[in-house]
Parts: C-alpha cells; structure tokens; sequence
C-alpha cells in the first residue's frame, strides 16, 4: 500500500507518520543521528513503501545554536563601509536587566570575516557611490584564503535598490557556490534584520543543502517526491528550500497550528487556540477563519518571557513564521523549593533525558509528570504499556518538598495558571478575548490540562484531536503548497503584487494570497494584513484601519504607509482522510483512585473503544497510546466526528 | 489555597496591565521602546508585584507611592471607585517630568485592598526644548509642565478641563492623548483583575503577606553571606565644566543595607539633580543586580534597603531643582558609585564600571516645511566582568530601550549616516578587557539643533584590580566648513552637511596586565 509520509527530525527523536490511501495510520519513532540526520532518516524510510515525503527538521535551529555534532561553515559578511558592526551591536538592548553576567548572542560571522565595501544607495533607491569590482574580487580571494565556503551581502537601502548588491554578488559568484543577498531573503527595511537573516540563510546554505541532497536522492530512488516544511506551516521544494533555508527554521511546530487550522475548519470553528504542550515547553497559536496566524518577528534561540521572544535574546529572522507564543511549561517541568520555602514550579525542565523521577532513568527533582502519576491522573505505563512508570520514586522525590499529594496538587494548579495566563497575555495582545475561542489542545502533556486551563481561561470548550500524541506530523500531511516572494515600498500596489505573483506563476499555484505590512507613516511597527485583489490603497487603508482598531483600540488621522507586500502562492494537496469513530460499541470501563480536590473512584476509558456520540462525565480519565486525556468534575465529554473528543462544561 | 497561586496570579496582573498598555498606547517610546512600568501596590503603599521594564521607573515606585499616598491624605482627598489619580511631580512621583504616574484604588467589598499604578515617559511634556529634555535648564519650570496630583478621573469621568490644560502644554498632542487613554484603560484593567483575584480566591491579603515575607526572607538570606561592615566610594559627574562628587557609605548592617550619601556635592542649577525616587532605584537597581536572579522585586526587597541622601545635595534636591538629566545621567553615577562601594565588599562578584552615559543625543529642525525631532541613546561597552570580558555596544545600568534603524531613521529625518560601528579599543584593557563603545556619526542634510545629554566625558568608567579605565565620551561636528569642533552637554546649531561623531566610552578593564 502505498503511503504518504511525515517526517518530523527533532533534536532527540526522528517521527514518521505514514497514511495511506484507505486512511490508515501507522507510527515509528526513532533515535535521531544529529551528526548525520539524514541517517536516520533513511533507515526508517527503508521500512515503508511511499510516494512522497514531507519533511521537516530541527536541522537549521541546531546548527545555528552551535548542537554538538553539527559544525558551523565558515561564512563572509560584505556591508557597506562605516556599518560591518551591525549585527554586533543589534538593537543595543541587553537580554536580562539585573544579569551583569549576560552575553549577548554571538555574532554568527566573527569582525576579520566582515568586510567593508565603499559604496552607498539611499533610501530613494538613489545609488550615490558604485563599488569598485576590483576591491570586491580582493576581498574575495581574501575570503577564501580564510577559508569561507558561503558568503551574504547586505548593503544599506538594498531594498529600495538592489543593484549593488547584484553586481557585488555576481562577483561573489565566481568564487562562491553559495551566495545570499539581502534583498533575495529579505526585501524589506531595517537593516540589522535584514542583515541577520541573510548571515542565518548563508549559514544554513552548506548544511541544508547537502543533507536534502542526500535525502532527495534516496527518495528520488525509490521513485518518489519529496517535499518540506517551512516556518510559516506550508511545503516548498528541495530546490526551493536550499535556495532560501532560512524559511526551515522552526518548521516543526507550525505542522501542529496547521492541523488545528485543518480540523477547525472540518469542525467549522471559527476562533480557535491551538495549545501544544510536550516534554518542555507549552506552545500557543490563534487560528482565526480557519487562518493560521502569521508574524515576522522571530529570533532564532531567543529567550521567552510570560510567552513573548525577549528583544536581543537571540538572531532575529524575517520571514513568516506561524505566530506562535511559548511558555516553559511540560511534563518534564521541575517542581521545587527556593532557599526561603516558596514551592516553585520552572522554568527548568527535566526534559527528556534524563525526564521525569518516574521514568527511572536518573531523574532526581520531581516534575509535573510525576506529580500527575501520585495524583493518579496519568496510567502507570506509557508507550501502550512498553515503559513501566516508578510511581513509588516519584512519591518519594516529592515527599521531599512537603505532603506529596499537596505539592503534586499545587503544583498542577500552578503550571496551569502559569499555561493560562500566558496564554491570556498573547491573545489580548494580539486585541483577542480568549473567551471567544475553543481550545484545541495536543501533544503528549497538553490532554492532561487542557481542561483545568479552559477553566482557568474562561473558555468553555475543549477539543482533544485524534491521535494527540502524533497530531504534529499529522498537520505536516495536511500542509498546502506555499512559496512565498515580497518587496519593499511599492510604487503602484497593484503592479506591485501582480509583479510578484508572475515571479512565482512557474509553480501553477491555484491561488495567491496578498499582505501587506502597513502603518502609519511614522509610526515604528507595521500590522500585516490580508489584500484583495484588485489592491487599492484606498481598501488597504480601510483593512489595516479595522485591524489597528481591533489590535489597538484606535485609528488615527494619518496616512497609511505600505512597507511591504508579499504573495503567498499556494498549490493545494489532497487532505488525508481523518476517519469517524466506530458507530457503536460499548467500551470496557476499569476504575481508579485519583485526587481531585480530594481522592475519588474515577472510571478509566480507552479512547480506541469509545463509538460516536459516547458520553463521558468527568472527572474520569481517558487513555491511549501515546496520550491521557483528563476530564475534571464538572466537565462532560462527547466522541464526535472525526474522533474527536469534545469536552464542555 | 496556597499563596504561590495567589502570588503568581498577581503577578501575571501587573503582567497583564502592561501589555495593555503598550498594546494601546500610541508613541513609539512606550510601544516600541517599552518606556512605561506598573506595579501592583497594596493599601498601604507596599509594592506586590511589578512588572519588569525601565528600572529607574521600578525602584522609584518604592518611594513615588508613598509620596502619593501621603499627600493625598494630607490634602483630604478621598480616593472612590473609579478615580485615577495623574501626577508627574518629580518631587512627589520620584523620576523626571516626562515621567506620568498613575495610580487608582480598588475596592472590593467596599474596603480599600489595593492600588493600581502605571508610570510612562511621554515624548513631550512641554517646555522650551525638544523632547523636554533641556540641556540648559535652570529650575523644573524650564523642563516642562508640572501637573500636581489631580482626580483625572473622577468616578469613572474623564475630566476633560484638566486634560485639555495638559493637552495644551504637551507639544505632540496627539500622542499625548493616546498615550493617556491608554493608560487610564490599563489602570481600569488592572483594577477589574485585581477585584476578580479577590472574588476568586479568599485569602488574598495573606497571600500578599506572605509573599512580602518570602521576597524579603529571600534577600536576607543572601544578605547573611555578605560580610557585614561599612564599605565607601566616589565617584563623579562630569556636566560641561564642572565637576559633581556622588559619595556614599553603604553599610550592611544584618538583614538591612544602609545607603549614605553624605558628602555628596550641593545641588545645582543645571539639569542634573536626581529626585530621591531615583537614587533610590538606582541605589536598589546595583543591589538587586547583586542578588540571585529568583529574588521577586516586591517591597520585600526594597524594605531591606534604607537610603539616607541628605536635602539639598544632587542626589536628593530641594523643589524647584531642575531634574532633567538627573534621571538620565545622574542615576547612572549613583549605580557606578553603589557598584564601587559593593566591589569592597564582595570582592571578585562585581564588574568594573560600565560606560556609564545614555548618551542622549536630539536633532530637529524645520524641513520642507515641518517640525522634526530625532531622539535617540546610544549605548556603549559595559565593564568587564571578574572572569570574562565586558560586552561591546549595549545599553548599560538604568536604561535598556531600543536603537532606532537606520534605514528608518534616513527615509523620516533629513539625516545621512556615515557610521555605526564598534569603537575598538575603547574598553579598558586588563587581564579581562572592558566592552567596547559605540560611535555613530551622521550628516545633516538640512540647518537642524543638536542637543547632547550625556557625560564621561571628563571622568572614565573605573577598572577594578589593576584594569584600565575605559575612554571617556567625545562628541564633535565636522564643519562643512573644514574645522573639527568638539562639544558635550549643550546645544548648538549644525548647517547642512556637518557631521556629527559621537564617540561613547568603553568599559573598564579587570585585574592588571600581566
């Protein structure tokens, strides 16, 4: 039978999910190889038949992030004269306020590999100063002697004008195979951002195309096609993704938003949070008209604070990615007492190695697996039955911070308000009651709160997707097609965006969707916003005015300043088939002593047996394979089309 | 209900408060640049939870509230249900005139159980410079409009009289307003969360006590590793001619550290007095850099700290001082000097000095027609650390806020710029060198104003254990006509094509060369 398959490289395990035709869903984990990750790869496609693969890896991260095993190219920076220190100096702000200690994240091209070059453009796309070719070639040859395999060029204003980098980077190209210009990654203003991405696409360059390379060919072999991920949750080509690698950067997660965006729209839900909740971290989504919300600010390793990337943390990156929010909240999340007695919970994780206390592997600090075990909430085996839990350590490990049942309870109330209010914090940012919204919640942790935290958000419906525990990899085999090209200040909008759809006409897309980033001259963010078509300025104004009122509670009496517009071309692919639940049956019912504001008998389902339209009253517990669902008292749930559980209160 | 629940809830309030009021917020400085802090205080004035921006605006909290608090009793005014209070009184709300506190009661069950109170920089607050940041101030009426606590709330209402008075003075009204209407409504914000806290759980009083006693237990603890003693430094500020002496003792004494700056010189008529509300949270700001990270900012902490700044000196000056750059400047010395003291007493635990400056740099003028104003800090190295070196190009102590592009900045201002770079060498050398400096330079491409708030330019960020001390700052224009013309803290006139170069110090260097 033949299968598509997702394949999800992360930093510990490398998952495939393959579908086939009739809808059948098969799973394999196993131990990623981070020196060579095309090794694993290839060993767990030897294992299926297929004819395509979607892809997605954790690759540019880590290697951006200096992953052992993984060894940085050599890669040459050429500015324009008097400013090679941009990316050094950043926006100037400092990470953390009271750390004396702090370091800023290193620069990724070190100050003898940045090169100078005397030439100027201003911002009207004026060239004042062309630059001397011979100076370039010198400097090149220079380059090489160092021992540069991959170079970025990023002069100021390129944007309004690229010529200088063009001739520059033809130069470039006569003694370097990779070569990346600033505008062809990033077409839009503000120079450190501009510049950071490029010096993370010629970093990437070398490592991305050799490993694609190698699993192209060996997908290729086998008569099949191959396709990836990229951070704004749609799929490009290998060819595609070596040229502009930068868009591979957190490829994984977005798969999960895309999946939500999929199901709500199978679900017609018009206002949903996606909720991702694994070994480490929480990660949040909006997904409004069925549309997954996208952003540009990004940074590459950046550190997060209550859910928001803190400025200077990490490499800024402009491009889409699916605009997510990310609290340091999992099951591996350490439970502990500071020096004067308060409980804490976090930001620390156990992670997966060595994990939780119970997992028997070396874990010593309790975490909120185990105290989701003590409580009762979770089976005593996970990996259906493979891996036995040490319930009597994990006691044990919290005993030492109080009454074990207590800190395990608090504990759990914590990591959900902390989850919540997060959660809270980047919905009202983005001008949205989370209220409004259903929650939709996966990953191995995010079945066992996501009830308690609706709670805590006021949201009154839950959805716990088919197969939680996979949901990511499965979002990866329900992404569309999207390639996507931009520019800066547009002279006639229309021209403009029609321009960039001929640029990407090749690819037969069977449509285009238009934004623009806009704001009010002046002003020092721009607002991204969907465009019709015909685009008019006078519609552009009226949508961004809406959506500045709906973000920021107000319009004012200025003109609107187009930055940039961007074309998304999107070819769709055929959805797999998510199956309904069996249409009757009736399930096995064991029973369990679990703590909720106090110990009761709790009955026990497996979600496998439960047919359509069951009813479950909580508090009860629900179990699979690779997840645990929580109904809490007070909560019913409903098996609904698609196998989804639906949990109202 | 465990207080940690309580507590966290809390702070994910002031959390929250803060995200609406940047998120509605309409100048650049407080949506982009984050100028703005909030706190969530009790009715007694005690600081429960903040969150965290600007730390000259959080320390001086400790002291603003109170001062609020106080005159409002002396003056009989009841505070009802849906009054704000506005003030931006250095001597009372404890930073610069730019600075609007904010502070509103909540009532639950008709009893007074908390405040709310947000404090943001606006652009603009009057007065005859740009910015108000005025170079040549004489007294605080030279800096701005001075708005003494008044209801601009009253029940609910907005006072439209009083606000059209402040609207009147502020000379970019429209920012103005917005970023006033957001802050009421971040003030409503915080009030709503804090009455639902106490509607949901019942023991939310105690759990703010207890949260006070833990941040506080949480310090002592630290406080008992230090060597109890008394431990004294100087250090000076440097205002075009002259020359100020900041001195202090600073002894830990157990549970208690006690800040003297006794010996400090007199106030003067010039810019550069820090209110108490700055010394005080420039003093707590070297200290908390001190402690763990874990330890919460709440009255915990600031009430092991005790500052005795004697009247009439320039670190707590007597109304009508101007203030101006003594939030600015100043409060980056009183760090410097509280940094020294601490050196001698953890030794090996404090870097050398950091650059020390803002470097407050303002270019306006009229062009095709329209008022311009370019404002902009410019960071620089900070010092080096006991075992690694210092970081080049950032911003140091009491400030922390964003560059503005320069792609941006070129496309809105009549401006060029010729450089942004690394000032290499400029941080002090030693067994661990001191960060370097910025220097950033531009050409005008029109007649325009230059203001320059900045100092070490005369004194140089300190090394410690045999480092060298950083550069000092240099700034100079270029005249088109050919001569070099080296200025500080001052305004004067640029013709178009002048360039100004504007060099900021590196940090001090650590432990002797070998």
């Amino acid at each position: 039978m033949s299968s598509i398959i997702a394949v999800d490289v992360g930093g510990t395990f490398t998952d495939f999910v393959a579908l086939d035709e009739r809808g059948e869903i098969k799973t394999l984990k196993l131990l990623s190889t981070p020196r060579s990750p095309e090794k694993a790869v290839i060993e767990g496609l030897e294992k299926f038949s297929f004819r395509e693969v979607v892809h997605a890896s954790t690759i540019g991260t880590n290697a951006l992030l200096g992953q052992i095993g993984l060894e940085r190219p050599k890669v040459a920076l050429f500015t324009t004269r008097g400013f090679r220190d941009i990316i050094e100096i950043g926006r100037q702000n400092r990470p953390r306020l009271y750390d004396l200690y702090f370091e800023k994240p290193r620069p990724l091209v070190p100050r003898e590999l940045r090169f100078e070059i005397d030439e100027r453009t201003l911002h009207t796309g004026e060239v004042v100063k062309r630059p001397d070719l011979e100076e370039v070639r010198k400097l090149a040859e220079k380059a090489v002697s160092m021992g540069v395999i991959s170079v970025a060029v990023s002069f100021l204003h390129s944007y309004a004008n690229p010529e200088n980098e063009v001739i520059v980077g033809e130069v470039l190209k006569e003694k370097f195979k990779y070569v990346t210009l600033s505008h062809e990654i990033a077409w839009e203003p503000r120079e450190y951002e501009r510049t950071s991405t490029a010096v993370i696409n010629a970093v990437l360059m070398p490592i991305v195309s050799n490993y694609l390379e190698e699993i192209g060919k060996y997908v290729e072999n086998r008569g099949a096609s191959i396709y990836t991920m990229t951070s704004s949750g749609g799929l490009v080509t290998v060819e595609e993704a070596v040229k502009r690698p930068v868009q591979l950067v957190e490829s994984g997660p977005a798969g999960g938003v895309v999946a939500v965006a999929e199901l709500a729209r199978l679900l017609g839900l018009r206002r949903v949070i996606s909720l991702d909740m694994g070994g480490t971290t929480a990660k949040a989504a909006t997904v409004v008209d069925y549309e997954v919300q996208l952003t540009t600010e990004y940074e590459v390793g950046g550190e997060v604070h209550y859910g928001r990337v803190v400025k200077g943390s990490g490499y800024p990156v402009r491009y889409p990615f699916v605009d997510l929010s990310e609290v340091s909240a999992g099951g591996g999340t350490i439970i502990w007492r500071d020096e004067a007695g308060a409980l804490r919970v976090g930001p620390l994780s156990a992670g997966a190695d060595p994990g939780p206390v119970c997992y028997n592997r070396g874990g010593v600090q309790p975490t909120i697996t185990d105290a989701n075990l003590v409580l009762g909430r979770i089976p005593t085996s996970l990996l259906g039955g493979t891996m036995l839990l040490d319930e009597r350590k994990a006691l044990e490990a919290l005993r030492k911070l109080g009454d074990p049942y207590d800190v395990a309870n608090i504990a759990i109330d914590m990591i959900n308000l902390v989850m919540a209010r997060g959660i809270r914090l980047v919905t009202i940012e983005r001008g949205l009651d989370p209220r409004d919204f259903v929650l939709i919640a996966f990953g191995g942790a995010g079945p066992q709160h996501a009830v308690l935290l609706a709670e805590e958000l006021g949201i009154e419906r839950v959805i716990i997707p088919p197969l939680p525990g996979v949901f990511t990899a499965l979002g990866m085999l329900m992404a569309d097609f999207k390639f996507e090209a931009r520019r800066a200040y547009p002279r006639d909008v229309e021209e403009a965006f029609n321009e960039l759809e001929n640029k990407l006409a090749n690819l037969k897309p069977d449509y285009y969707i238009r934004y623009a980033d806009v704001r009010y001259k002046g002003q020092g963010w721009e607002l991204i916003i969907p465009v019709g078509k015909p685009a008019t300025i006078e519609s552009i104004k009226s949508i961004f005015e809406e959506r500045h009122i709906a973000t920021y509670g107000f319009k004012l009496p200025r003109e609107v300043e187009i930055v940039v517009v961007r074309v998304f071309a999107v070819k769709k692919r055929i959805k797999p088939i998510l199956r309904d639940p069996l249409l009757e049956g009736s399930p096995e019912v064991s029973e369990k002593d679990v703590f909720f504001d106090g110990w009761i008998k709790v009955p026990v389902f497996k979600r496998d047996q439960l047919p359509l339209g069951y009813r479950i009253n909580g508090p009860a517990i629900i179990i699979e394979d690779y997840s645990t669902t929580i109904i809490p008292p007070r909560w019913q749930a409903v098996v609904g089309k698609f196998g989804v559980l639906e949990v109202r209160k | 209900m465990s207080w940690e629940i309580v507590y966290k809830a809390t702070e994910y309030i002031a959390e929250e408060i803060g995200v609406a009021l940047k998120k509605s917020a309409f100048s650049p400085n407080i949506r982009e640049r984050m100028d703005f802090s909030v706190a969530v205080v009790d009715s007694e004035g005690r600081i429960i939870a903040q969150a965290e921006h600007i730390p000259v605006h959080l320390g001086s909290f400790y002291i603003g509230v109170k001062n609020l608090i106080k005159y409002l009793s002396e003056e009989n005014i009841d505070l009802a249900r849906g009054d704000v209070v506005i003030t931006n009184d250095p001597y009372i709300a404890g930073t610069h005139l730019n600075d609007v506190m904010a502070l509103s009661p909540v009532y639950y069950e008709n009893r007074l159980v908390a405040y709310i109170t947000t404090k943001a920089h606006y652009v603009d607050v009057g007065g005859p410079a740009p910015a108000s940041l005025n170079p040549h101030s004489k007294t605080l009426y030279d800096e701005g409009l001075i708005i003494p606590p008044v209801k601009l709330v009253k029940r609910g209402e907005l006072d439209k009289e009083i606000l059209g008075i402040i609207l009147s003075n502020f000379k970019t009204q429209d920012y103005a307003l917005g970023d006033i209407n957001a802050q009421i409504a971040a003030q409503r914000i915080g009030e709503v969360r804090v009455r639902e806290l106490f509607n949901k759980y019942h023991s939310v009083l105690e759990a703010w006590d207890k949260a006070i006693e833990h941040g506080r237990r949480l310090v002592e603890l630290e406080y008992e590793k230090w060597p109890q003693g008394v431990y004294e430094a100087e250090d000076y500020l440097d205002w075009r001619d002259e020359i100020y002496r900041i001195r202090v003792k600073l002894e830990i004494s157990g549970n208690i550290i006690l800040v003297d700056f006794e010996g400090t010189s007199r106030q003067v008529e010039e810019p550069v007095n820090a209110v108490l509300g700055v010394t005080f949270a420039a003093t707590s700001f070297s200290i908390r850099c001190m402690l763990n990270k874990e330890v919460p900012t709440n009255h915990g902490f600031y009430s092991t700290i005790i500052v005795k700044a004697p009247l009439g000196t320039l670190v707590n000056p007597l109304k009508p001082a101007p203030v101006g750059a003594g939030n600015l400047e100043t409060s980056n010395r009183i760090v410097d000097v509280v940094f020294l003291a601490l050196s001698k007493a953890l030794p090996g635990r404090v870097p050398a000095a950091a650059s020390g400056t803002m470097m407050n740099l303002m270019i306006g003028g009229v062009y095709n027609n329209r008022y311009w104003s370019y404002y902009e800090t410019i960071g620089g190295g900070t010092g080096a650390r006991p075992f690694k070196n210092g970081v080049s190009g950032v911003h140091v102590n009491m400030t922390n806020t964003l560059n503005t592009p320069i792609e941006i900045a070129e496309r809105e201002f009549p401006i060029l710029f010729t450089a942004y770079r690394i000032r290499e060498g400029s941080g002090g050398r030693g067994r661990f060198r001191g960060g370097d400096g910025i220097v950033r330079s531009m050409k005008v491409l029109a007649p325009a104003t230059l203001s320059i708030i900045a100092s070490r330019f005369k004194t140089r960020p300190w090394g410690l254990e045999g480092g060298e001390p950083g550069l000092p700052a240099r700034v100079y224009v270029k005249r088109v006509k050919g001569y070099i013309e080296e200025i500080c803290s001052q305004t004067i006139d640029l013709k178009p094509g002048d360039e100004v170069v504007v060099e900021t110090p590196g940090g001090g260097g650590y432990g002797a060369l070998k």
